[in-house]
């Protein structure tokens, strides 16, 4: 009789860890899973348009500032005149990144003094090319870039 | 039974919500048939796990690929940026994603594991044709899933490999130009071809699947465990499928897991770089591995034999290897008789042997490069 | 043979029957055919009177209606050779060199004139000639020297923008080689004959001849062209300043400016060179053989000291960059994405090249600062390869955690398995 209790309650116990580990794992199996199926907070990127951080009414005129669009930097710009510009920030000639003077309503790269227009059209100095425009949207209150 | 007479109505209402359950959806049938089956024990059963480890590692990819198709976007413009989001931003993506890519070739792998055993073991043989014949069209179906599925990335070598893959049908004669237009849903490899392979990938092979997948299983309950030749005889002891076999499949599944899972962590699956279509394709381009035999194959044969291209050639021929293979349990009249059919194990060695012997060809480096 | 002598001897009797000054040309106030000098001389075998013929007909002057006589004189209506080549008519033969810029300038240095024909057309060429080094010789009796025709062609002239005018920008420095990269002409003049061989080396040349950048300069550019002279040592600094402005005023405000003044240098030639100008690497800067601050400052001296604190600077920058740029790299084949952490070490590459121009300042503080700058971005960039790093480790140890509960899973199934095995009867 005794052996057939231990018996049991071996068995008993048996299934019981077989159970548990079973269950823990099915719970570690569910804990991403279910991390997974609730969607961050960041919004998806997707290469159509691209919702900034920055609020439209942040920028002010005759003022820009770099953003990332896509892993590469972008100048946002307001014009004097209050219309919002965006264009590609590396510099054509040797790529550095791009300013908007305020002062003279140009954008200007501070490595070789090239100079560009609100356009994008390089104007003065080394850069071959000219910078590439990107449409500029407002939603909300949050700005959109979206290639042309 | 319970009747559906006054006593039958009184006699549930008795009945706890569990029991009512098992009683409507007639889980008792099942239960019994459970019970009933059984596996042989012999130096061979180990290769019975096979075909349960291929199930799994199914279920693994459809649970899988439904959390993917939750964030992923089939469009050539977004395809690769939501990927690249599940990688980054949603979490455990990564740990999904890489499941899932590794996941599919573990499950082309057992599958043709599978395939293999149950060739060498005779299990095709009479009453077991149509179980192998379900089994090879599913066979095909597991590459296309494979086939498809790699585009869904759109990244370059993908792009690429698809682009080369597709051209492979467009040899065959009359049909083939439009078999061709097909896949890719227009004369070139685009966005098109993505939301096709797409459909392909996400609904149509897993309703192909449903049905060949259903007619498989329910022919071996049906038919039971296919005992080799050899062993016949010998009537062997036999285990039962619940508890025992099913636990032991069970630890199987767990190794499973845990190496998708190590695979994951350790062996991420690339992401690569976006799909450019204008730019030339990179060298080294070529397929998953299970089509590397074909595509290395190809590579061999000379532009034109007697006036036919070569690759039309290639291309009839793993058709004919292809029919071969469904029709294998029609083909062997010996094996349904019960007698050996040593031929036709050479033919599958040579076969199998050759097909590693490309791979691993495909897989060098071109003469005069350096291996990276 | 009688035609041919005679051909000669109006040419002969033009020459020394022409009045001394330049004459004046006809303009082509009616489109008249003058086709009488182009049939005779295209039917002459001979090589000096046929070629001029030939070319003549793609001349930008054809194509505005000038003919032969508008500079050579003579009556292009008959086709009597003696008529034609009549002197007084004006023929004057082929000019001398010394006579050419003053016969294209007859309509080129004369505002009216071109006006005619393209209204923004530069008038001063011959005034800038007449400063240049050729202008100068020639008005000294050297005939050597390049006038307009050496340059632009004498019949076949071909507008600057033509890609085949031998004056596109391309094409000038073989154009201005012709002459000076003759070894004899040269030893004449006193002038080195290797300078085309010394520019095809340099950036300028490559920007223009293999990238195509047509803004990149080539011999006129900083000699001028029609005023073609070599600037003066002085403006050196001037001249390259006009592209490369951030470059010029930094050495202006650097103690290099007056010290160069006072010695002479020729400002941003002496460490760069005026022909070879090479890409500058960061070892002009050591003490290496490529140093070009110690073939001055010799050792141990301030300015030496100051030569390799810049030099440190930049490397350990580079350094630092080319570091956090590996560990990026390293973390993005693992499956990690630091896209933002790469973006964010662009600057670091600006920092770069901003530390390299303020090499010109010549103040060790001002290359320090800008390191300093690069250094930090670089730094942080190295962090956020460190921080992914620990998140792919984290996700190690989160799978050891998934793993020991799948391994404690297998080992109760297997004590299942066998307790189950033992409690069966023996098989038959």
């Amino acid at each position: 009789m005794d052996v057939a209790d231990e018996e049991q309650s071996r068995r008993r116990w048996l299934t019981y860890l077989l159970g548990t580990s079973l269950g823990a794992s099915f719970v570690s199996f569910l804990y991403p899973v279910l991390r997974f199926i609730v969607p961050p907070v960041t919004s998806e990127p997707s290469l159509s348009d691209i919702e900034l951080d920055v609020k439209a009414s942040d920028i002010l005129p005759n003022s820009g500032r770099i953003v990332p669009f896509s892993g590469k930097p972008v100048i946002l710009f307001r014009t004097a005149a209050g219309e919002l510009k965006a264009l590609t920030a590396t510099c054509t000639h040797l790529a550095c990144t791009v300013q908007y003077r305020g002062d003279r309503s140009d954008v200007w790269c501070a490595c070789h003094n090239g100079v560009y227009d609100t356009n994008g059209t390089n104007i003065s100095g080394p850069p071959p090319k000219p910078l590439t425009k990107l449409d500029v949207a407002v939603r909300g209150d949050r700005v959109v870039i979206r290639r042309a | 039974m319970s009747s559906g007479g006054p006593e039958g109505r009184a006699a549930a209402a008795r009945l706890s919500p569990a029991a009512w359950l098992r009683d409507r959806i007639g889980w008792d049938g099942i239960a019994h048939l459970a019970a009933k089956k059984e596996v042989p024990i012999h130096r061979y059963t180990i290769f019975y796990y096979l075909g349960g480890m291929a199930l799994f590692l199914f279920l693994v990819q459809v649970a899988t690929g439904i959390l993917l198709l939750l964030y992923y976007r089939p469009s050539a413009t977004e395809a690769f940026e939501s990927v690249q989001y599940i990688m980054a931003e949603v979490p455990f993506g990564w740990l999904i994603r890489s499941i899932h890519s590794w996941g599919a070739n573990l499950f082309v792998g057992v599958v043709v594991l599978h395939m293999a055993s149950v060739f060498f073991l005779k299990a095709y043989r009479a009453p077991r044709e149509m179980t192998w014949i379900s089994g090879a069209l599913l066979l095909f179906i597991a590459l296309g899933f494979g086939f498809s599925g790699y585009l869904l990335p759109w990244n370059t070598l993908a792009f690429f490999a698809t682009k080369v893959g597709t051209d492979v049908p467009a040899q065959l004669p009359g049909i083939g130009p439009l078999l061709s237009r097909i896949l890719r849903g227009g004369s070139d490899v685009t966005g098109a071809t993505l939301s096709r392979f797409y459909g392909i990938h996400v609904a149509i092979l897993p309703a192909i699947t449903t049905l060949l997948l259903g007619v498989h299983l329910v022919l071996v309950q049906q038919k039971g465990m296919s005992v080799p030749p050899s062993l016949e005889r010998k009537k062997p002891r036999a285990m039962k499928f619940v508890p025992d076999f099913l636990l032991r499949d069970m630890v199987g599944w767990m190794i499973a897991v845990g190496l998708l899972a190590g695979l994951a962590a350790f062996l991420p699956w690339e992401l690569g770089q976006k799909a450019e279509p204008f730019s030339s394709a990179p060298a080294g381009i070529r397929p998953e591995w299970y089509f590397l035999s074909m595509f290395q194959f190809l590579k061999y044969l000379p532009a034109e034999i007697a006036g036919i291209p070569g690759e039309l050639l290639g291309v009839l021929f793993f058709g004919a290897l292809a029919a071969v293979l469904v029709l294998v349990p029609l083909l062997d009249r010996k094996a349904s008789l019960g007698r050996p059919s040593p031929w036709w194990n050479r033919l599958a060695l040579v076969a199998i042997a050759g097909a590693l012997v490309l791979t691993v060809l495909a897989l060098l480096p071109p003469p005069g490069q350096v291996k990276p | 043979m009688t035609r041919r002598l005679a051909v000669f001897a109006a040419l002969f009797a033009g020459a020394l029957a022409a009045p001394a000054g330049p004459p004046t040309p006809t303009p082509p106030s009616t489109a008249v055919a003058a086709i009488g000098c182009v049939d005779c001389h295209l039917a002459l075998a001979d090589a000096r009177v046929s070629p001029p013929a030939k070319l003549f007909a793609d001349d930008i002057h054809a194509r505005s209606g000038f003919t032969c006589a508008s500079c050579h004189g003579g009556d292009p209506r008959t086709e009597d050779q003696e008529l034609a080549h009549d002197p007084r008519k004006g023929f004057r033969g082929k000019p001398s060199p010394k006579d050419i810029p003053a016969l294209c300038g007859t309509c080129h240095a004369d505002a009216a004139a071109m006006k005619h024909f393209n209204p923004s057309e530069r008038v001063d060429q011959l005034a800038e000639y007449r400063t240049s080094s050729h202008g100068k010789a020639l008005l000294r009796g050297d005939e050597s020297v390049a006038t307009c025709a050496s340059c632009h062609g004498a019949h076949g002239i071909l507008p600057v923008k033509d890609v085949r005018s031998p004056v596109y920008p391309t094409r000038i420095a073989q154009t201005c080689n012709r002459c000076h990269g003759d070894a004899t002409l040269m030893a004449a003049h006193k002038l080195p004959s290797d300078v085309y061989a010394k520019y095809s080396k340099s950036v300028h040349f490559e920007a223009l001849m293999k990238k195509g950048d047509l803004s990149s300069p080539t011999c006129n550019s900083c000699h001028g062209n029609h005023g073609a002279a070599p600037p003066q040592v002085g403006s050196v600094s001037n001249v390259c300043g006009t592209c490369h402005t951030v470059f010029a005023e930094q050495f202006k405000a650097s103690p290099h400016w007056e010290a160069f003044a006072e010695m002479g240098l020729p400002g941003c030639v002496t460490c760069h060179e005026n022909h070879d100008i090479v890409h500058p690497t960061d070892a002009f800067l050591s003490a290496g053989k490529d140093g070009k601050c110690v073939t001055c400052h010799e050792a141990a001296t301030e300015g030496a000291r100051s030569a390799a604190a810049m030099y440190e600077d930049i490397l350990a920058l580079k350094k630092e960059t080319d570091a956090a740029k590996a560990a990026l790299r390293r973390e993005a084949e693992a499956g990690m994405l630091v896209a933002r952490a790469q973006f964010d070490l662009s600057r670091a590459d600006e920092a770069l090249t901003k530390a390299r121009a303020d090499v010109h300042l010549f103040q060790p503080y001002a290359v320090q600062q800008t390191v300093a700058g690069g250094l930090t971005i670089a730094r942080t960039a190295r962090a956020e390869a460190v921080r992914s790093g620990r998140e792919r480790d984290f996700r190690r140890k989160g799978l050891i955690v998934s793993l020991a509960l799948i391994g404690l899973s297998i080992a109760a199934l297997v004590a299942k398995i066998r307790d189950l095995d033992r409690r069966k009867p023996p098989g038959p």
